[in-house]
């Protein structure tokens, strides 16, 4: 064998870009060759990632990967966070794909659906980010990978602003392993305000005609919490957050998350909790989070992603937020999985569907969703050694025997019994149960959170805790229990529920010292989005669909 | 940074609590008497009890007052035959005794499930109205929601001697949706909440002299300044009319063409348009006059 | 639309409150408003319900029943309008009307 056999990968590579030639002058491509430039340098058989989580999108980059058809480009095996954009449905519809693993299809979650029903789209797997990026550095390493940058100056280092994301990594498995890595950018500038992906790891450069798609994800209009929410959150905070001294968390994107952050100021403050809870948070820069860093409540965020709108507001708050050394924002999506998977004391967050087991879905027949990563935060981390308070004492409850670790996380579902339209939130069996879907997934039923994770379940009706129960019919009873008068619910026994509730296992809003008639609207920090505009003294800009003044 | 409930966010009969001496309301037609819309029930649509309105009265400071709220989540609040047969009365028995007249305003305008018997409902509490304005019997509309003021609700407000408005407050005639159906989406995009707020809201309406008060969206700010106006009332005189025709005449001439919303803000004298937009209505107002 | 009436046993209401009536809540988009007048036997909460969603008489007589077991409502006559309200607001509504009869409003 010689020498030379032993870079087979570095010496293709070089033949692809070689290939590009005048394509390209140096690393940058004028964006009407980009067709072209696709062409030459992606071959059948290859692992194809294309950048795209739900917030930031590669999204000229797709486009134009979708202005082909299968004679330029085929028999690709795609590997991508979030399939949100038309023009990634395109891709399957035009017979590219061999293969796909990915882990959520948000908005085009109805679309993946039908191409499962017409048996074309050829599902590996459907992971969970850090799942995901894992498997970049193992079986699914990308031969070449499209990603998106805010600016790259002439040698091609990019600057990723906010919205660092998964960008690093995407880059780092592709680049060492002989990989191509051509980024989008928006513009191309002499000297950068921070490097975040050095010179040489990046092969080939396009200025977009326009900038990068980023969705205002985790913008929650305070306007449409309900009092409803307002009591669910209340119950939260006095049954979970007070009780176990919760220091370290992270919250879901949905409204009842919103209301607690807006409750904290308030009402969190009346119970004298400010400095006592909610500390360290990895979590978006919510704009509903504003009152309470301004009241103080809060030491540090770290974050997956940036938000639309609060670049401002973070790069004013650096001691909260984690800033690049031009004062502005970072993110970084593994790093943030990672630091929610090991280090905090609670994931809290809602979800369409939950089983009289308590594991939990979005999917259903007509809309193929994914997981994101609420699992990866959503779960007993097993690797975990280092102990909190509130690790100790959920541990403690849960009663752990000789093999099991002493502690465990929080991992709570805050759901309403019911969702929109008076559909049942709590079913005797998930709708991803569906045999079509199963096979689809290859006999796995895409379950976003165990029941064997969840500690606890909270509802309008009160707290289910799950960590406390002794067997699984126990379990099916608390979770029955607090099901309010969905089917599920109204079969629970009265003498089940109230030997539960003797137990503390089921705890009904007054027994955490929440009186219903209390929960209202007013008692939110700020009721509309202008309210927290005011909160940040003007350093929040708002989407302008969010804008009523 | 805490406060009290949001007036926007109170239900109806939460505002006449909130705005009247406490237990002094006496609620005319009250819900047991269960006087409901015929129509509605026909169509399969529920009905309210107090059809979307209530009415009484009730002393404000010692001084008695007779109140109406509309109930903006039923149907938009839209006046039907017996909503507007209750808003009617109501003005008839102000000027009959001579007393204040309050209308807590939250409405799209007539029904159109009951049509004809809405617009009659309308038309005959204009003339209502216009009885107390002749009498000098004070007549208020309060609009601080924003369902806001359109259609016959919006000409009715007008009506009145004195508007009270907040920044959620909106006041027009043809609703933001419909100016775009007529005028098509290129003139007037009605998804644009700044350009609708900036156009109908409370804070333009209080720079052009259609709202006499602009403020807090606070039951106590509005109690304030209705105390303040229920001592006056405007007369209708000729002269009154023909001096505010030459002034709208001189607003369309002034500002008829223009295309940018802020056109109007500054052509009021406000400078700052940021610090406006932010501002909370009494500061809006203070901004206004010192700018002026 | 769906009509109901159904009465629940109840212990008796107290013997006086503060008002021969109490309404709570408004006729809207996924909301209801409910009327509690003090009438009929004093062992019974008699209701009856109108709902523009048909369909769900069992969590709905299910809801009424848990309220005329928690709190002493005989001889009250329940009505309610309802637009599409989820049942924990059924819930809310009574408990607020029922505070308002017995208490007064706040």
């Amino acid at each position: 064998m010689t020498a030379a056999n032993l870079a087979l990968r570095r010496q293709n590579k070089a033949k692809r870009l070689q290939k590009v030639g005048r394509l390209a002058r140096g690393k940058f491509v004028s964006p009407d060759n980009v067709p072209q430039v696709l062409k030459r340098i992606i071959e059948p058989g290859d692992i194809l990632c294309l950048e795209g989580d739900n917030q930031k999108q590669a999204d000229f980059l797709a486009s134009q990967l979708a202005s082909l058809e299968r004679k330029d480009l085929r028999d690709i095996h795609l590997v991508m966070s979030c399939i949100t954009l038309p023009a990634h449905i395109q891709l399957f519809k035009k017979g590219m794909i061999r293969q796909v693993d990915f882990c959520y299809a948000g908005p085009q979650g109805t679309a993946v659906a039908d191409l499962v029903k017409a048996k074309k789209f050829p599902v590996g797997a459907i992971h969970t980010y850090n799942e995901l990026y894992a498997r970049y550095y193992i079986d699914l390493t990308p031969r070449v990978a499209l990603i998106a940058a805010a600016q790259a100056d002439r040698k091609g280092n990019l600057f990723l602003a906010a919205n660092t994301e998964e960008t690093p990594a995407i880059v780092e498995p592709t680049a060492f392993s002989d990989g191509i890595v051509f980024a989008q950018v928006n513009e191309i500038v002499d000297t950068l305000p921070r490097i975040d992906i050095p010179a040489d790891q990046v092969d080939l450069v396009v200025q977009a005609p326009y900038p990068m798609h980023l969705q205002a994800l985790f913008t929650r209009d305070p306007a449409a919490i309900t009092d409803v929410q307002v009591l669910m959150a209340m119950v939260a905070l006095r049954g979970i957050y007070e009780k176990y001294g919760v220091q370290s968390l992270n919250h879901g994107v949905g409204f009842n998350t919103a209301a607690i952050e807006l409750l904290l100021p308030t009402y969190g403050e009346r119970l004298g909790l400010k400095g006592k809870i909610c500390k360290y948070w990895m979590v978006n820069p919510l704009p509903t989070m504003i009152p309470a860093i301004e009241s103080g409540w809060v030491e540090s965020v770290f974050a997956v992603g940036g938000e639309v709108g609060m670049e401002r507001y973070t790069a004013a708050h650096s001691d909260v937020f984690f800033t690049g050394r031009d004062g502005s924002f970072h993110s970084n999506r593994a790093m943030g999985q990672l630091a929610g998977h090991y280090g905090i004391d609670m994931f809290i967050g809602a979800s369409l569907q939950v089983d009289i087991n308590g594991n939990s879905s979005t999917v259903s027949k007509n809309r193929i969703t994914g997981f994101g990563g609420a699992p990866n935060m959503g779960c007993q981390p097993a690797g975990r050694r280092h102990p909190t308070e509130a690790w100790l004492k959920v541990g403690a409850e849960a009663n752990p025997g000789p093999g099991s670790p002493p502690g465990r996380k929080l991992v709570v579902q805050m759901v309403e019994t019911f969702q929109a339209g008076r559909v049942p939130t709590f079913v005797e069996e998930l709708d991803a149960q569906d045999p079509s879907i199963r096979k689809a997934l290859h006999g796995v039923t895409p379950v976003m959170i165990y029941g064997d994770d969840v500690t606890h379940i909270v509802t309008e009706e009160g707290i289910a805790n799950l960590a406390a129960c002794r067997s699984i019919a126990e379990r099916q009873a608390a979770i029955r229990s607090v099901a309010g008068y969905t089917p599920v619910g109204l079969k629970r026994r009265k003498r089940d529920t109230e030997e539960l509730r003797r137990r503390g296992i089921v705890q009904f809003p007054e027994d955490v010292g929440v009186s219903p008639r209390e929960a209202s609207r007013s008692l939110l920090a700020a009721q509309d989005i202008k309210g927290l505009v005011r909160w940040s003294n003007g350093l929040y800009d708002p989407p302008p669909q969010f804008v009523d003044w | 940074m805490t406060r009290g409930p949001l007036f926007h966010e109170q239900t109806a009969r939460q505002r006449i609590a909130a705005l009247v001496d406490p237990g002094s309301f006496d609620e005319l037609l009250p819900p047991p008497e269960r006087i409901t819309s015929p129509y509605l029930a026909q169509l399969g649509i529920p009905v309210s009890f107090d059809d979307g309105v209530v009415i009484g009265h009730a002393k404000i400071g010692g001084r008695k007052v007779y109140l109406a709220a509309q109930v903006g989540q039923f149907v938009g609040g839209a006046v039907g035959e017996i909503h507007g047969a209750k808003l009617t009365g109501l003005f008839k028995a102000a000027a009959r005794d001579r007393t204040p007249c309050i209308v807590i305003v939250e409405s799209g305008g007539v029904r159109l499930h009951e049509g004809s018997a809405g617009e009659i409902a309308i038309a005959e509490t204009m003339r209502a109205i216009f009885e107390c304005r002749a009498k000098k019997v004070p007549t208020i509309a309060v609009i601080c929601s924003d369902i806001g003021a359109y259609g016959g609700m919006g000409i009715l407000s007008t009506c009145c001697d004195f508007r009270v408005m907040t920044e959620h407050g909106r006041l027009g005639i043809s609703g933001p949706i419909v100016i775009e159906k007529w005028m098509g989406k290129k003139a007037y995009d009605s998804s644009n909440r700044a350009l609708v707020w900036k156009t109908s809201g409370g804070k333009t309406k209080y720079l052009l002299g259609d709202a006499d008060s602009l403020v807090l969206d606070d039951a106590g700010a509005i109690r304030e300044a209705i105390s303040k106006l229920l001592g006056k009332s405007s007369a209708v005189s000729l002269k009154a009319v023909k001096a505010r025709q030459a002034e709208l005449a001189k607003r369309l001439k002034r500002f008829g063409q223009t295309e940018d919303a802020d056109a109007v803000w500054k052509g009021m004298g406000v400078r700052d348009i940021e610090a406006a937009s932010l501002a909370s209505g009494p500061e809006f107002a203070a901004m206004a006059k010192r700018e002026k | 639309m769906e009509k109901f009436t159904k009465a629940f046993p109840s212990k008796p209401l107290k013997a006086r409150t503060a008002k021969p009536w109490a309404l709570a809540g408004v006729v809207g988009s996924g909301n209801l408003e409910v009327l509690l007048e003090r009438a009929g036997a004093s062992g019974t909460m008699e209701c009856h319900v109108e709902t523009s969603i048909p369909g769900y008489k069992s969590s709905w007589l299910a809801a009424l029943a848990d309220f005329a077991t928690h709190y002493p409502a005989g001889g009250t006559k329940v009505t309610i309008h309802d637009q599409g309200a989820p049942p924990v607001l059924v819930n809310l509504r009574l408990r607020q009307a029922y505070d308002h009869l017995t208490g007064g409003d706040k």
